[in-house]
């Protein structure tokens, strides 16, 4: 079966004055496919991410989506293009009910002129009420109904990966980037996210860029992966392939183990 | 008019001002120290409008306004992009900047000298009436999207801008609406009290509101009005201190922002709902 290319990186390089993050990352996600991204601390996959979401833009490099470059793309245009993301050190907003949270996703949105918020006008009414219906839809689907109205950050943990990920879904994205969604929770939290992305992924007919440490959720859920070690691509292939290729074990586990 | 009346007035157009800064310091959380220049641009404009170009008292005031916007704009292209803290740097040097030029450009402005003779044509209506206005203007924005998004920028602006908000056209809205704000509020108090000077739009001002704002409560509208009512009528009502009367504002001022840090107010709002709820049908609240 062939699958339409819906983001093509070539080539992407980021240096950080005399560092080296990414160099020459060239990869690409298809139309229904959950790629991963996998490496030890430092090897530049958040860097990836972050470039692809425009936070910063590549030294050299390109990335393709719908038939544009994104580099030097300011972020909200990127999200309005259709690309979301969530944070690996959960960004949420202070004293913000997870309601409100996820809103905020479906401000740019508003059809209105800001003079008409301050006359109140039935336009700005009728968008709230109805934004907040597609809100609480994606709230229910991350099945945190009961706490729509408490405050996101008083919330457990496991509960604010949820909140992130409702928030980027209400962005309505055609690509999902999830920067370790399963970092800091515990091993039962982990295998219901594992089954939230897998569900998310079937129903929405999403393209997923996924980073992970945990090797159980990159294995279970990646139909293709890359693998960086110190802002190299240093092997990429089907879960089952990158498992027994040598030099990613060695990048992994060292050389002695793997010579044992 | 009354010595009461009077002070109501001035509190009533100075309140419009402090909800301008409200809307960009307190949800916002950008200090911009020129606000009080707009405030005087507010005024001089109109001021001059009137008095030498004859115009009608609303039309001038349109036209301040505009200008303020305008420069706001401009202002704002320049500022916004920048650190938060460089933005209350720049805008102190911009402030700082049009009262300079308001003393520089004698033949204009009348310099230090100050431009008088202008018409008392604020009433105590038209200033209460807009105070009435300018809050509902705000509560009604900050009630929209725009409310929702000033905490999600002021919290964590990487998070909003990757969740599709532009925050640099957000802050340029919140940042020329306030001098909107300003400007009206320049140009109320220029009609009430005839006489205008380069020096009443200092810094000092602009301090003056966001101490206000804090004082109040940045996240309650109540408390910023209300906050604003206290703090403005304070100088008035502490006139028996003579001498004292700065110290005694200041220690004022200090008791209650080390006593409750979140502002008097914190996030306490006047709901009119309690009072519609008893205005209502029984079953209905029972659903409720």
């Amino acid at each position: 079966m062939d699958r339409a290319v819906i983001v093509d990186m070539n080539n992407l390089t980021k240096m950080f004055g005399g560092l080296c993050a990414v160099n020459n990352f060239s990869g690409h996600v298809l139309e229904d496919q959950i790629i991963g991204i996998i490496g030890p601390n430092g090897a530049g996959k958040t860097t990836i991410l972050n470039m692809v979401s425009g936070i910063y833009p590549p030294t050299s490099g390109e990335i393709i989506f719908k038939g544009k470059n994104l580099c030097g793309m300011e972020p909200h245009k990127i999200n309005h293009m259709g690309i979301a993301r969530t944070f690996q050190n959960i960004r949420l907003f202070e004293d913000m009910t997870v309601l409100d949270t996820v809103m905020t996703a479906y401000s740019w949105r508003a059809p209105y002129h800001p003079i008409e918020t301050l006359i109140s006008s039935p336009r700005v009414g009728r968008f709230d009420k109805e934004i907040k219906e597609k809100s609480m839809h994606w709230i229910n689907r991350v099945g945190l109904t009961a706490h729509a109205n408490s405050v996101a950050k008083s919330l457990p943990y496991g509960m604010q990966r949820r909140i992130e990920i409702a928030r980027a879904l209400a962005s309505e994205p055609v690509v999902l980037l999830l920067d370790e969604p399963g970092a800091g929770l515990n091993q039962t939290e982990v295998q219901d996210m594992v089954k939230l992305i897998q569900d998310l992924f079937s129903e929405l007919h999403l393209s997923i860029m996924l980073i992970d440490h945990r090797m159980e959720v990159i294995m279970c859920l990646c139909e293709w992966i890359y693998v960086q070690d110190f802002g190299k691509k240093i092997g990429q292939g089907t879960p089952e392939q990158v498992q027994k290729d040598p030099v990613v074990i060695k990048a992994y586990l060292g050389e002695d183990i793997s010579n044992a | 008019m009354s010595f009461i009346l009077t002070v109501a007035l001035s509190i009533a157009a100075y309140s419009i001002a402090v909800l301008g800064t409200f809307m960009l310091t307190g949800m916002n959380g950008l200090f911009s120290l020129g606000q009080a220049a707009f405030m005087g641009l507010g005024a001089y404009v109109s001021a001059i409008m009137v008095v030498n170009y004859h115009l009608p008292f609303a039309v001038a005031i349109l036209i301040a306004i505009v200008v303020a916007m305008g420069l706001a704009v401009l202002v704002g292209f320049a500022t916004l992009r920048i650190r938060q803290d460089f933005f209350a740097l720049a805008t102190f040097g911009f402030g700082q900047a049009v009262t300079g030029l308001m003393t520089e450009m004698v033949n204009v402005t009348g310099g230090a000298m100050g431009f008088s003779n202008i018409p008392r044509l604020t009433t105590p209506t038209i200033a209460f009436i807009s105070l009435a206005v300018a809050i509902v203007f705000v509560w009604g924005f900050r009630r929209s999207h725009f409310g929702k998004d000033s905490l999600a920028i002021r919290s964590n602006e990487l998070a909003a801008k990757v969740e599709g908000i532009d925050v640099f056209k957000h802050k340029l809205t919140v940042f020329v609406l306030s001098a909107a704000f300003a400007a009206y509020a320049g140009a109320l108090m220029a009609f009430h009290t005839r006489y205008v000077e380069p020096a009443m739009y200092g810094w000092i001002a602009s301090v003056t509101w966001i101490i206000i704002v804090f004082f109040g409560g940045r996240d309650s509208l109540t408390g910023t009005v209300l906050g604003s009512i206290i703090l403005l009528a304070a100088p008035e009502a502490l006139r028996f201190t003579t001498a004292w009367r700065t110290l005694v504002y200041c220690v004022l001022i200090l008791v209650i922002i080390n006593l409750r840090p979140r502002g008097l107010f914190g996030t306490w709002e006047l709901s009119l709902k309690p009072v519609i709820n008893l205005f209502r049908p029984k079953k209905h609240q029972e659903v409720q």
